[in-house]
């Protein structure tokens, strides 16, 4: 175990405070539900933390919140909270349910939003959802607060562009149309506490002949970065959705998998199986047989 | 390090100690207070042997700083029993219908299923699949536990447990 000093602020503004005297000597736990197992498990990148500056109960961190156009979550916001949440499931179904497969219920009552996003994993499964819905995020730090795109936001796996004296203060999306399509699907290796082997949300909205208006793909543990794969989305643009296109849909992500990550050990398994998955997505979002 | 001192409500009763700001609440319960019926299997959030209840929550003690508890209501198995120190309903049921083998899940186990029938008197089977997906259990391959919840939710309606 590394050994650390503890403070709670009180406040967003004590805590940047801190923050700003620490820098990278300091960590942010939230949830601490990775964190902790890094520090249980000695990790390097973690040896020169001198303080844990725990946040899990800072006011200003707790939220969601909705207007007429958009919908704002506090980064403390625990996954619990978001699957309670009848708002977002209105609006945005793929992310609630991305939400319930994460860990378990007792790593949803402490796992935050926030600390999933900061944590950067490829294979997150809030992921996928927040960045079909072009999630933008607000950093705050002692000089002020700054808005970033999620998919900017990430730099590579496990590796974001935020700096020592930041925190992500909420993560904000606009509302979908709540008649459109939704999905998420997962491969995982068994229901609970698996960490997805691949997943993908989609989102395909029709308009009133039938043909696709906006549609959002975006598979998980794919690639270093979660992104939309915009060829895959213009192939449905503009077409009615049927089975044989979600199919040549799904390979053309694949094609990307492979562009984006390389031949590796697990490539020929992941290869027909994100194809699959992709389809499977299309066809449920579009009600497709 | 600075030490930090820790008040928190453990089974219904207030206790104080010192711990090390780097210190987790599992070993806190263990060490410093005796409730070793919160076990330790992975120690990394996935087993669920360490569930405790915290401020009305199911959580993995494993994964929380005990300086994160304080001035918190924490309920373990030790504090599962009636208030006359008999069984509750859970644990006879787990009991009569065998759903405890090596032992080891069974602590995580009661309190996830305490936990779903405090919320939940009368849960179908995939609720109580939900309830305890958290924990795993390598011997009885669950049957028999989803068996001791049915039992254990029949008998608390019988005993007028629900208000």
């Amino acid at each position: 175990m590394i050994r650390f000093d503890y403070k709670k602020p009180d406040s967003l503004d004590d805590c940047l405070e801190l923050l700003d005297l620490y820098q990278e000597k300091a960590r942010l736990f939230a949830g601490g539900t990775d964190l902790l197992v890094e520090f249980r498990a000695d990790d390097k990148k973690l040896s020169n933390v001198e303080l844990v500056i725990d946040i899990s109960k800072l006011p200003e961190l707790s939220f969601i919140e909705s207007d007429e156009d958009s919908i704002s979550i506090g980064a403390g916001t625990t996954f619990s909270e978001i699957l309670n949440n009848p708002v977002l499931l209105k609006f945005a179904p793929f992310f609630t349910e991305a939400c319930r497969t994460v860990g378990s219920p007792q790593i949803r009552n402490t796992g935050t939003i926030g600390g999933s996003i900061g944590t950067a994993s490829p294979a997150s499964d809030p992921g996928p959802p927040l960045v079909a819905m072009d999630s933008l995020l607000t950093l705050a730090s002692p000089n002020g607060k700054r808005d970033v795109l999620l998919c900017d936001f990430m730099e590579g796996a496990y590796r974001t562009i935020i700096k020592p004296d930041e925190l992500i203060v909420s993560v904000k999306f606009r509302k979908l149309n709540p008649d459109a399509g939704f999905s998420f699907v997962k491969l995982g290796r068994r229901k609970a506490l698996a960490i997805a082997r691949m997943n993908v949300a989609a989102y395909v909205e029709t308009a009133v002949d039938g043909t696709v208006k906006d549609v959002r793909i975006v598979p998980g543990s794919c690639m270093p970065i979660t992104m939309r794969i915009e060829e895959a989305e213009k192939m449905l643009l503009g077409e009615k959705p049927n089975y044989e296109l979600h199919a040549a849909i799904g390979k053309k992500v694949s094609e990307k998998m492979v562009e984006a990550s390389g031949r590796r050990w697990s490539t020929p398994y992941k290869e027909p199986v994100i194809a699959t998955l992709v389809k499977r997505a299309l066809n449920q979002a579009a009600g497709v047989e | 390090m600075v030490k930090i001192k820790l008040r928190m409500t453990v089974n219904h009763k207030i206790v104080e100690t010192e711990i090390e700001p780097y210190a987790r609440l599992l070993d806190v319960l263990r060490d410093k207070f005796g409730f070793t019926g919160v076990k330790e299997g992975c120690g990394i959030g996935e087993c669920g042997a360490c569930t405790i209840i915290m401020n009305g929550k199911k959580v993995n003690s494993c994964l929380i700083l005990a300086a994160q508890a304080q001035g918190s209501e924490i309920l373990t198995i030790e504090g599962v029993e009636n208030p006359d120190g008999s069984m509750h309903p859970v644990q006879e049921a787990f009991l009569e219908k065998g759903a405890v083998q090596c032992g080891f899940c069974t602590p995580g186990m009661v309190i996830s299923s305490y936990q779903l029938l405090s919320e939940n008197p009368d849960p179908s089977d995939n609720e109580i699949k939900e309830a305890i997906s958290g924990n795993l259990c390598r011997c009885t391959g669950y049957k028999q536990i989803i068996n001791a919840v049915h039992m254990a939710a029949d008998n608390m309606k019988k005993q007028g447990r629900y208000k």
